[in-house]
């Protein structure tokens, strides 16, 4: 009985050790932001400034931080991620229902199986010929470059696929027969059940475009169009990468409403990722 | 009733607006990148003179300049791989059953804080990092100046800055890899641990006998998308080190878009765009196979 609990407290106690590696560097950005770029830079390990203050929040609110619009580029970060999700969720869940459930559907086996062998296409070998795409449209800096290459994935395709498959055929044929066609079947059967499934899509659809980073960093050129992880990297490349106060304050309000879907959203997240790993 | 070919016109529409994506922003790209390669296609030029496969043979002639930016990138990439995929493995494994064997309660407490990192974007990674490597003013030397060690330039010298993009990667990545290892470990039935208690096994040997084949093909998918995210590896040198110390860190993919948006020579960035891609599915196929052998045929 002892000797139980002292292995369950020798395991906490490691648990709690590793936590804090996991947390200390975000606390630390949490802290620095609290500073001016002097004691920033200071070298101390005081992890409660000396003399906390908010400047930093405030000029980056007011735009008036390094002189870049913040707050445009969480807005776009945010709209790029909402529209792209939307459209994500209904075509995906279009196919996915053709797919699963409509066994007249021409080319059904090819259809399935080029969208599997998609998914081992790695992202490199699109990369710059879409750049070279959006170009030849002149969409480079624009709003459907940031969203677009997200929707051609057929992740969300396949696990909306199984869920579709595993639904119960007799209340299908029972609206059938009721009359009810297609669209219908789709729109007022299918998707009210597939809720929770749907969340889990959107979630993971969400933070990956809002998180992604490369793409809308050459997909975008003036300031204003930046997402935030975009800008941030610029502004990390350029010459305040050492004003670690102002940096910092940059990150927290970048990494603030990512943080918050992760936290509410997790068990969703985590069944996307598990779903993922199950195949 | 509709007639046959109505239906099925009908069941197509539905498939088309994803069909039109996938054909507009991954097929389409796919075939265009290979086009693209086998011109002379700079970036600013209205004439793109095609050269056949020039590209791809500069790639693979010793002296060139194509092949030395090729195989040097190559080079760091794969060390990255090499040092990371092992560790993002067992770590992710090992955090799986700390969190695993701690009481209920706290359990999904724990999972949650190990996740975290991985809610950031690369770019606020980044960041936090270059902070926490500052040489002079950085967290970590200032911890390590306490305990009387003298600071190190995490970013900018040998060995040191591979285990900063290593340490970084990991505090980033290694949740994603540890929530599909506590699942996979959810999933070994019960009774395998029993028998394996009745017959006298201890924990190591349950373990070695009960766990580790059971979670076999979940260690495969770790294995392969680990080695994939790590090849593609991009970020953390890019904004952490700029490739540096020299060019110790300068990873492919650094390489491949520096020909196609410094250089501009998009002809060129794409044939090495399309090898390194062909790397990366190569070694999923082997790894596929080195672990599922012969038995599946």
């Amino acid at each position: 009985m002892s000797s139980r609990k002292l292995r369950t407290l020798v395991l906490i106690a490691i648990a709690a050790a590793v936590a804090v590696v996991f947390v200390l560097p975000l606390v630390w950005m949490l802290s620095t932001s609290l500073k001016n770029d002097f004691e920033a830079l200071s070298g101390k390990m005081n992890f409660i400034p000396k003399k906390p203050i908010l400047d930093n929040y405030i000029d980056g609110i007011k735009g008036e931080l390094m002189n870049v619009p913040i707050m445009r580029w969480i807005t776009n970060s945010l709209s790029v991620g909402a529209v792209g999700t939307a459209i994500v969720l209904f075509i995906d869940s279009l196919a996915a229902y053709a797919l699963a459930r409509l066994r007249d559907l021409p080319l059904r086996r090819t259809l399935l199986s080029m969208f599997i062998a998609s998914l081992m296409i790695p992202g490199v070998l699109t990369f710059l010929p879409m750049y070279m795409e959006f170009n030849a449209f002149g969409l480079i800096n624009t709003y459907p470059a940031l969203v677009l290459p997200y929707t051609a994935g057929a992740f969300g395709v396949f696990l909306l696929l199984q869920f579709f498959s595993s639904f119960p055929k007799e209340i299908e044929e029972a609206a059938r027969i009721d009359g009810a066609n297609k669209w219908q079947v789709y729109w007022k059967i299918l998707m009210p059940a597939s809720v929770s499934i749907m969340v889990t899509l959107g979630i993971f659809t969400f933070m990956g475009i809002y998180n992604d980073f490369v793409w809308p960093l050459y997909a975008t050129t003036s300031p204003e169009m930046r997402t935030i992880t975009g800008g941030i990297a610029m502004m990390a490349q350029g010459s305040y990468v050492q004003a670690y106060g102002k940096l910092m304050a940059m990150t927290t309000i970048a990494t603030i409403p990512m943080l918050l879907i992760f936290l509410v959203g997790q068990r969703s997240f985590v069944k996307a990722i598990t779903q993922s790993a199950v195949k | 009733m509709n007639t046959g070919w109505q239906s099925r016109l009908t069941s197509s529409l539905f498939v088309l607006p994803y069909l039109i994506s996938f054909a507009a922003f991954l097929l389409f790209p796919i075939g265009y990148g290979f086009y693209i390669s086998l011109h002379e296609f700079e970036l600013l030029s209205d004439s793109h003179p095609f050269v056949g496969f020039a590209h791809y043979a500069e790639i693979f002639s010793p002296g060139t300049y194509l092949n030395s930016l090729f195989v040097r990138g190559l080079w760091a990439t794969v060390q990255f791989v090499l040092y990371s995929v092992p560790l993002l493995i067992a770590i992710g494994l090992a955090l799986a059953l700390l969190v695993n064997a701690l009481p209920r309660k706290i359990r999904s407490w724990f999972r949650t804080v190990y996740f975290i990192p991985y809610a950031v974007s690369a770019s606020v990674m980044a960041v936090i990092w270059l902070m926490m490597y500052d040489t002079n003013a950085g967290l970590i030397n200032s911890m390590l100046g306490k305990l009387g060690i003298d600071p190190i330039p995490w970013l900018t010298s040998e060995p040191w800055v591979w285990v900063a993009l290593v340490s970084t990667t990991l505090w980033w990545t290694i949740g994603f890899n540890m929530i599909i290892f506590i699942n996979a470990l959810n999933q070994v039935p019960e009774d395998y641990y029993e028998a394996a208690s009745i017959d006298g096994a201890g924990s190591w040997r349950k373990f070695a006998s009960v766990t580790l084949p059971s979670i076999r093909p979940v260690m495969l998918f770790v294995m392969i998308t680990s080695t994939i995210a790590s090849f593609n590896i991009y970020a953390q040198p890019f904004l952490l080190t700029r490739g540096g110390p020299g060019d110790t860190s300068k990873v492919l993919l650094m390489n491949v878009l520096d020909q196609a948006f410094i250089r501009k020579e998009i002809g060129a960035a794409s044939a090495m765009a399309i090898l390194m891609a062909v790397m990366i599915m190569i070694v999923s196929v082997v790894q596929y196979r080195l672990t599922y052998g012969r038995k599946e045929e």
